[in-house]
């Protein structure tokens, strides 16, 4: 088994070594949308790393993402993309995993997509286990729509809607899908490339549902009305302002926010993946096998 | 006593007629300095040592620093015993021996050697500090002593560089090689052998005793053999290898019309070798400060750069 993880760990070392990002990227959508310094476009290299230190084929990708500047990140994959609804990514991908079982199926969705409107599907994705990888941007802002409170918006801070700063106490997201029974979890920043390719690489080899929060800048929305400071500033300062626990940041008690966050890998767990559990159900009804017989 | 030298690459030079150090011969304590960096087991030896003076019944001194000593930094120990001890550390100029457990240590206390008699015996093992690479380009120099055991030779009266540290690994136990340099050590002392081997095999772990035994005897033969002139197996001081400056070449190609100027790259990377241009965009001011570290080309949102290593050969 050792010796598997190993030589596992050295092909992946030498994929690594000729990761082109280009080749997974539609070069005549460039360059992106995005403000600049936005932490979205560090993430999407992560993801891409990751697919290509996995090893997943462009045809075998299934890309399904919502709506928001994180939805829109999708669009630049060059692999089988689906852009949905707002907060309705999860709903989409769990429907296509059931129908193509073969298809890796990443879902790229925003805190506002994933935890206010889309709140429901991902409890129920988490719930499930079925096999799909969630990275949730978490920019603590809806970024997209010009900076409105979102769920996970820290106490105090300014939006449009929260114009006096915000008074509602947040969701922990990465606790959220660990309660609702993710089988995977991890939370990573954005600054620590190296390491949220690692987490997201995991997440892709797990099978089950891995919830993947992704601590990310809203440069131009987030950090202007909050004067967070500019891009460099607030990559930079991820390291204090979101507060991660291995750096100490447990400044004051806060009911409002967690008030330091733990990064890493918080579940990986063995529970039954739901796409295998539900076909070896419609088996044993087609009389193909019997009961607890795989 | 005359000094006689061998241009042996290992050893050093020799007294042709070596002092045995005895305190019941010297009114003044008998001063040993051992010196290495953190984790090498320099405290082992100096304890050792100390135990060996009480058990025979001398007044003995020790005291010791640590400096980041977790963290490969400094460590030192003073010993020293005789009839009479009244300070616990050395006067620079006063060790009768200097047991080093790395090379750099051995060069920087050189000073403390009684000139005249003062004798050297240090592991070639090199741990290079962080701090001493300045320069993060590939082949920069390195900020450590080039010095050589030829070097050494002219600067005190009696030199020994040995390996220890290969000695020992080859034993069976890299970290032995400080018992190694006791048995060297002990060369130098009038105490019984037997002596040191109780004390020794009292203070390390139970299962390395014998390999401590062995390598302890192997530093003994090889200070009495190479004081005989016969040749003593040993490893050959190799100099530092340092990779060719600039043998490898990174090219930088950046993207202008994919770059938004959010300077973060500029402020990210470490060499401080790109600018924005008038137009906003990135540069590479100063391509010879790149080290090729990728910091620059992983945090740009918008994949505006990508490196390039390419060797030296690829290039011509
Ligand atoms: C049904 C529906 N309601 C509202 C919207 C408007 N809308 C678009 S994006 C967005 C919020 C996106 O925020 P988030 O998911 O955090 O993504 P970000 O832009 O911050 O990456 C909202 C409310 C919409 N497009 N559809
Ligand atoms: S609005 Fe915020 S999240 Fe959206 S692209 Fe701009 S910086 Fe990024
Ligand atoms: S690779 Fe980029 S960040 Fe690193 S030294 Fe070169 S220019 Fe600077
Ligand atoms: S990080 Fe990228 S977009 Fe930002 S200034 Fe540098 S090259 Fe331009
Ligand atoms: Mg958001």
């Amino acid at each position: 088994m050792n010796e598997q993880v190993a030589l596992k760990k050295e092909t992946q070392a030498e994929n690594n070594k000729d990761f082109e990002i280009r080749d997974y990227l539609r070069l005549d959508l460039f360059p992106h949308f995005m403000c600049p310094g936005c932490g979205h476009g560090i993430a999407l290299r992560a993801l891409l790393w990751a697919i290509h230190e996995q090893g997943i084929d462009k045809d075998k990708l299934a890309i399904v993402s919502g709506i928001g500047c994180s939805g829109r990140v999708g669009t630049y994959i060059d692999a089988n993309t689906f852009h949905t609804t707002h907060g309705r990514p999860l709903a989409f991908a769990t429907g296509l995993k059931m129908a193509r079982p073969d298809l890796h199926v990443i879902v790229i969705t925003g805190d506002g997509d994933c935890l206010a409107i889309g709140g429901n599907h991902l409890i129920h994705a988490a719930r499930r286990n079925l096999d799909i990888t969630c990275l949730m941007l978490n920019n603590e802002i809806y970024g997209m729509t010009g900076g409105q409170v979102s769920p996970t918006t820290p106490h105090d801070r300014f939006t449009t809607t929260t114009p006096a700063g915000n008074m509602e106490p947040v969701f922990d997201a990465s606790r959220l899908a660990e309660a609702a029974g993710a089988g995977f979890v991890g939370r990573e920043l954005t600054i620590h490339l190296p390491r949220l390719r690692d987490l997201i690489s995991e997440g892709l080899e797990y099978k089950g549902f891995s919830f993947i929060e992704v601590m990310s800048d809203c440069t131009e929305v987030n950090g202007r009305k909050n004067d967070l400071g500019s891009s460099p500033e607030m990559v930079l300062g991820q390291t204090r302002t979101m507060r991660p626990s291995e750096y100490d940041n447990n400044v004051v008690d806060h009911p409002f926010r967690p008030n330091s966050m733990d990064m890493g890998v918080f579940v990986r767990s063995d529970r039954p993946e739901y796409g295998e559990s539900y076909r070896n159900m419609v088996d044993q009804l087609q009389g193909l096998t019997q009961k607890g017989q795989k | 006593m005359a000094k006689v030298k061998k241009t042996d690459n290992s050893v050093m030079a020799v007294l042709a007629d070596p002092p045995k150090l005895d305190p019941k011969e010297t009114k003044e304590p008998i001063n040993v300095l051992i010196v290495g960096v953190g984790g090498q087991g320099v405290i082992m030896v100096s304890k050792v040592l100390a135990l060996i003076c009480q058990n025979l019944g001398y007044e003995v001194k020790q005291s010791e620093v640590h400096g980041m000593a977790k963290r490969g930094g400094v460590v030192f120990s003073h010993v020293r015993f005789g009839s009479n001890v009244w300070s616990p550390t050395i006067p620079m100029g006063k060790a009768d021996v200097l047991i080093a457990l790395e090379w750099a240590e051995g060069l920087r206390w050189m000073s403390y050697l009684r000139p005249g008699t003062g004798i050297f015996i240090a592991d070639t093992k090199r741990i290079v500090p962080p701090f001493a690479c300045r320069s993060r380009i590939l082949g920069a120099d390195i900020g450590y002593s080039k010095d050589t055991p030829d070097d050494v030779r002219e600067k005190v009266a009696e030199a020994f560089a040995l390996d220890a540290t290969e000695m020992a690994t080859r034993a069976g136990n890299e970290r032995a090689a400080n018992t190694l340099l006791l048995g060297a050590l002990s060369t130098t002392l009038t105490f019984p052998t037997e002596e040191w081997k109780k004390v020794i095999a009292q203070m390390v772990p139970p299962k390395t005793v014998d390999v401590n035994l062995a390598v302890f005897d192997q530093g003994q033969n090889w200070i009495d053999g190479s004081r005989k002139g016969e040749p003593v197996e040993g490893a050959a001081f190799v100099p530092l290898v340092q990779p060719e400056l600039n043998s490898v070449r990174n090219t930088l190609e950046i993207t202008a019309e994919w770059c938004k100027g959010c300077d973060i790259c500029v402020k990210m990377c470490p060499e401080r070798c790109l600018v924005l241009n008038k137009d906003q965009v990135a540069e590479l001011a100063e391509p010879e400060k790149c080290t090729g570290c990728h910091i620059c080309e992983w945090l740009c949102p918008d994949f505006a750069i990508s490196l390039n290593p390419i060797t030296q050969e690829a290039v011509a």
